[in-house]
């Protein structure tokens, strides 16, 4: 099967798309732009790694563990996980093709030889930092980014706020996390999850699987066997983390799988905004991306999530690429708290993933803002799940999908009110944009509503996007669509921003993509 | 070939067991066969299939009961229609048949295309027939000027199952009723209309039962272009009760319309699911469903536009589906999906559930109605709207729901 849904009458050979005349040319040219030619992550670094045996089994999880030198309880957590994942079988359900995956054809662990800190800049392995540079990333945020020690004072006077904590992840281990001092005198805790185990282990046990569990679903049990890295926040009672945090997940090694678990907690009345971008080099064969993300935010807390994912998306023909199948949700544990998730997708070969918010406290908000654009032999199911079980919960849904080559886009989403959810509100909108005549755009919106007092809409009307905004906007003569475009982007805009990495540039282009024309 | 087939249903239960040994009754006959190999893949299907997931057959039969209620009286009026009756025991035709119709009644089943897609329609397209009922009511239609046809699917029994398929010839029309009655344990009718160029069909669907039934309608809708196809669907649920519609766009500028309402009380389930292939250049689809739940009542709407690659360059569709759950314990699911390859083309969909407008609320008891009226009249007002396309029977469908809402 193509991946364009078995179209029978599907000329192969032809390689120009049509498009439609009423698609403004700057949408379809700043479409092109991502396509694979113009990817600009695809390099490779060249460095000696430390692997674990090919292949999955008990031993390749206990090989992880040891080379973490985890606790007992951890190996004990992920060795139940693996014997549960032998157990399951791999969804079926998304609208997403791809060959059979061989999980014994993978590394589930590649580490940088040399380890992971350095004494001075001049230790630091010159391809590490190359890669780095390579990335965008200024000399002086490399010191820093790289752990080099003193350089975090003087990158950080160096650099005008607002300033991003960052935790670079590269391939299966965490190889530096910076501001990690300055964050300490706030009370946030910012270092990798590996570390957190041994430093913090009895935060790390309270709430590690409690949002994503084990058994959750078949990626996110291979996760929990094997999970090499990641990111670990705690942000304590009453502090406004004083920085952006995030994460930068590079893939390297050849046949590699990548799979970190991001646990993020925000205590009461904390708030912390997270960024985390992926990239990864052009390579002919698939690598394998399972990653778990969990957040608690309790009462009063808040925390924003965003995404700028940039996967390695295959070639033209489908060639190569990430299978990027992620499990991301967050717990509204307490009341009056607030998740909300930002995501801009225009990597990986096939994405399944849908950031979700499960509203548990009583007045507690979700949000999920995404631009997911395919091009290329990319697929992509993606969408996000809002679960509202406190009263008076709130969710917002905006997403736009933007589909050109022969990609497939698909936002699938579930809005679910639950019997004691009193007077839960729902707005969701998603659009999407067809570029060219070989691509596919789908929405498949799930709504369960067991509450008579709930407010659910799924893109009756736009005027429920903000009000306020939307009547400022509108008053100054832009239209209807276009001002809900404007929000959507403007909302996503300030986040990119705050982006430190050369992809930002990338995925603002993105925004210059107009979604006249959008069907349904 | 019995036990084979039998095999093939995973666990099943004493109602599936029923059906096999139904089927074991029936005379030899491939295409039957066929059929009945298309409902065991799947058994009766159930919450694990995702086209079911919200109405499982599978769990809520256990057995094929008679069930201890009567079938629901017939609102249609029969005077001047010509009726065909199905109950378990067995066909009833109309004494005469006039000029523009023909009647065949064959004792072989009938092949039916995407048999697999929908597994309560290739069941009762396989256990129609017997000594009582022909396998296959085949009717062609080669007149404008046809008194209404009127099917009714009702009667005491353990199942009843029919298989009609209605032949439109080029340019000409039909109006054509159904009741889903109930009576039986099970009830599961399919209906095929094939509309020839130019052709026109107005269909009018009237469902009701009990807490003891279960009851499904599948009708299939093949359109060649120009023809017009308008439905107009009225469903007080059973214990489940599923309405689907499969509606093909064949060749281009065809048009289909699909209006449904769901009047839904305790323990009943109405689930009204739609699936249109915009397989046609410049089709046009217009679709309206409008729900009201009470408590302990569920209703359920899945509908899907499909437009594949170059086929369904320029389709016009639009899908609304607007759900009042009047009371707390009313349950509502939906699911508008939209599946794309085309890109010259205009989708929308919208969704909505809640509660009655307070203003709107406000506004009528500031002019002195009671809350009870007040609201009774808005949820009229509401739901009305999908009876619009019904024509002479509009009125009979919006008398059933008022009456309905003065009693909820």
């Amino acid at each position: 099967m193509d991946c364009c849904g078995g179209m029978e009458d599907h000329d192969e050979d032809c390689t120009e798309v049509k498009v439609k005349d009423s698609i403004a040319q700057g949408t379809v040219d700043a479409a092109k732009a991502l396509e694979s030619e113009h990817y600009s992550a695809g390099f490779i670094t060249d460095i000696e790694m430390d692997m674990a045996p090919k292949g999955l089994s008990e031993d390749t999880v206990r090989f992880i563990s040891a080379k973490k030198n985890e606790p007992e309880w951890l190996l004990e957590w992920r060795l139940a996980a693996y014997k549960r994942w032998l157990t399951m079988e791999e969804p079926t359900w998304a609208m997403v093709d791809y060959p059979t995956i061989n999980y014994q054809d993978y590394y589930y662990y590649a580490a940088p030889k040399t380890g992971a800190k350095y004494e001075s800049i001049d230790d630091v392995p010159k391809e590490i930092l190359e890669t780095y540079e390579k990335l965008g990333i200024p000399l002086r945020e490399a010191e820093v980014l790289l752990g080099v020690e003193g350089a975090a004072e003087t990158a950080a006077t160096a650099r005008e706020t607002p300033r991003v904590a960052v935790d670079a992840v590269f391939d299966s281990v965490s190889v530096a996390t910076t501001f990690r001092k300055e964050l300490e005198k706030a009370g946030v805790i910012f270092m990798s999850i590996s570390e957190a185990v041994h430093e913090y282990p009895d935060l790390v046990k309270k709430y590690l699987g409690t949002v994503v569990p084990q058994s959750d679903n078949f990626f996110a049990t291979l996760n929990s066997a094997v999970f090499s890295d990641g990111t670990f926040v705690y942000v304590p009672k009453g502090v406004r983390c004083p920085m952006e945090l995030s994460t930068y997940f590079r893939m390297n090694a050849e046949n590699t799988g990548q799979f970190e678990r991001t646990l993020i907690i925000a205590d009461e009345g904390a708030y912390v905004s997270y960024l985390e971008g992926c990239t990864a080099p052009m390579r002919d064969e698939n690598q394998l991306h399972a990653a778990v993300v969990e957040l608690v935010a309790l009462e009063d807390a808040e925390i924003k999530y965003s995404t700028v994912q940039n996967w390695w998306p295959g070639d033209e023909n489908g060639k190569g690429g990430i299978y990027n199948f992620v499990t991301k949700r967050g717990d509204c544990r307490g009341d009056r708290s607030k998740i909300s998730w930002t995501q801009v997708e225009t990597g990986s070969a096939v994405t399944w993933k849908y950031p979700s918010c499960i509203l548990r406290g009583d007045d507690s908000v979700g949000e999920f803002y995404s631009i997911a654009v395919t091009n290329g032999r990319q697929q992509a199911d993606t969408g996000t799940k809002m679960i509202h079980l406190g009263k008076r919960t709130r969710s917002r849904i905006i997403s736009k999908g933007i589909s050109a080559g022969k990609s497939n886009n698909t936002y699938r989403g579930l809005v679910s009110i639950n019997r004691k959810a009193d007077k839960a509100r729902n707005f969701t909108q998603c659009d999407s944009l067809l570029i060219g005549d070989r691509c596919g755009a789908h929405t498949v919106p799930y709504v369960e509503n067991r509450r008579a007092d709930a407010q659910l809409e799924h893109e009756a009307t736009t005027t429920k996007l903000s009000d306020d905004q939307m009547f400022y906007v509108r008053q100054r003569g832009i239209g209807e669509e276009e001002a809900v475009a404007l929000l959507v982007n403007g909302f996503v805009r300030e986040v990119l921003q705050e982006l430190p990495m050369e992809f930002a540039v990338e995925a603002q282009s993105l925004l210059k993509v107009s979604l006249e024309g959008s069907v349904g | 070939m019995t036990t084979a087939l039998r095999d093939m249903i995973a666990n099943p239960t004493t109602a599936e067991l029923e059906l096999v040994a139904r089927y074991g009754m029936q005379p030899e006959d491939s295409r039957r066969e066929r059929l009945f190999e298309a409902f065991c893949r799947t058994g009766l299907p159930h919450r694990r299939l995702e086209a079911w997931k919200w109405t499982d057959f599978k769990a809520a039969l256990q057995g094929l009961d008679r069930p201890s209620t009567s079938p629901a009286q017939d609102p249609i009026p029969h005077a001047g229609a010509l009726v065909f009756r199905f109950t378990p025991n067995g066909y009833f035709p109309p004494d005469h048949i006039p000029d523009g119709l023909k009647v065949f009644e064959k004792d072989e089943a009938q092949a039916l295309g995407a048999a697999e897609d929908v597994p309560l329609g290739a069941l009762a397209a396989s256990l129609s027939g017997g000594k009582a009922r022909p396998a296959t009511l085949l009717l062609e239609v080669t007149s404008k000027e046809l008194p209404r046809l009127h099917f009714q699917f009702s009667g005491e029994g353990e199942a009843n199952f029919a298989r009609v398929v209605v032949m439109v010839r080029p340019d000409m029309a039909l109006t054509v009723s159904e009741s889903h009655l109930g009576g039986a344990g099970l009830t599961s009718s399919v209906i095929e209309f094939t509309l020839q160029k130019g052709s026109a069909v107005n269909r009018t669907v009237y469902q009701r039962g009990t807490p003891e039934e279960a009851i499904a309608s599948t009708a299939l809708v093949h359109l060649d272009s120009n023809s017009h196809f308008t439905q107009t669907s009225l469903a007080f649920g059973a214990k489940l009760a599923r309405l689907e519609t499969r509606v093909t766009h064949q060749e281009a500028s065809a048009k289909a319309t699909l209006n449904a309402a769901y009047l839904v009380g305790k323990d009943l389930h109405a689930d009204f699911t739609t699936h249109v292939r915009h397989g046609a250049n410049s089709c046009v689809t217009r679709q309206l469903t409008k729900g009201a739940v009470l408590n302990g009542g569920t209703g359920v709407f899945q509908g899907k536009f499909f437009v594949p690659r170059t086929a369904g360059q320029y389709t016009d569709a639009d899908m609304q589906h607007k759900a009042l759950l009047l009371e707390e314990g009313a349950v509502v699911f939906a699911k508008p999906e939209l599946e794309i390859y085309a890109d010259d083309v205009e989708c929308a969909h919208g969704n909505t559930s809640g509660a009655l407008d307070d203003d709107q609320l406000f506004y009528m008891r500031q002019r002195g109605l009671p809350e009870k009226t007040a609201r009774a009249l808005l949820t009229q007002a509401f739901v009305a709207e999908a009876f619009a396309e019904a024509g002479a029977l509009e009125e009979v469908l919006r008398t059933e729901a008022e009456a309905w809402l003065a009693a909820a």
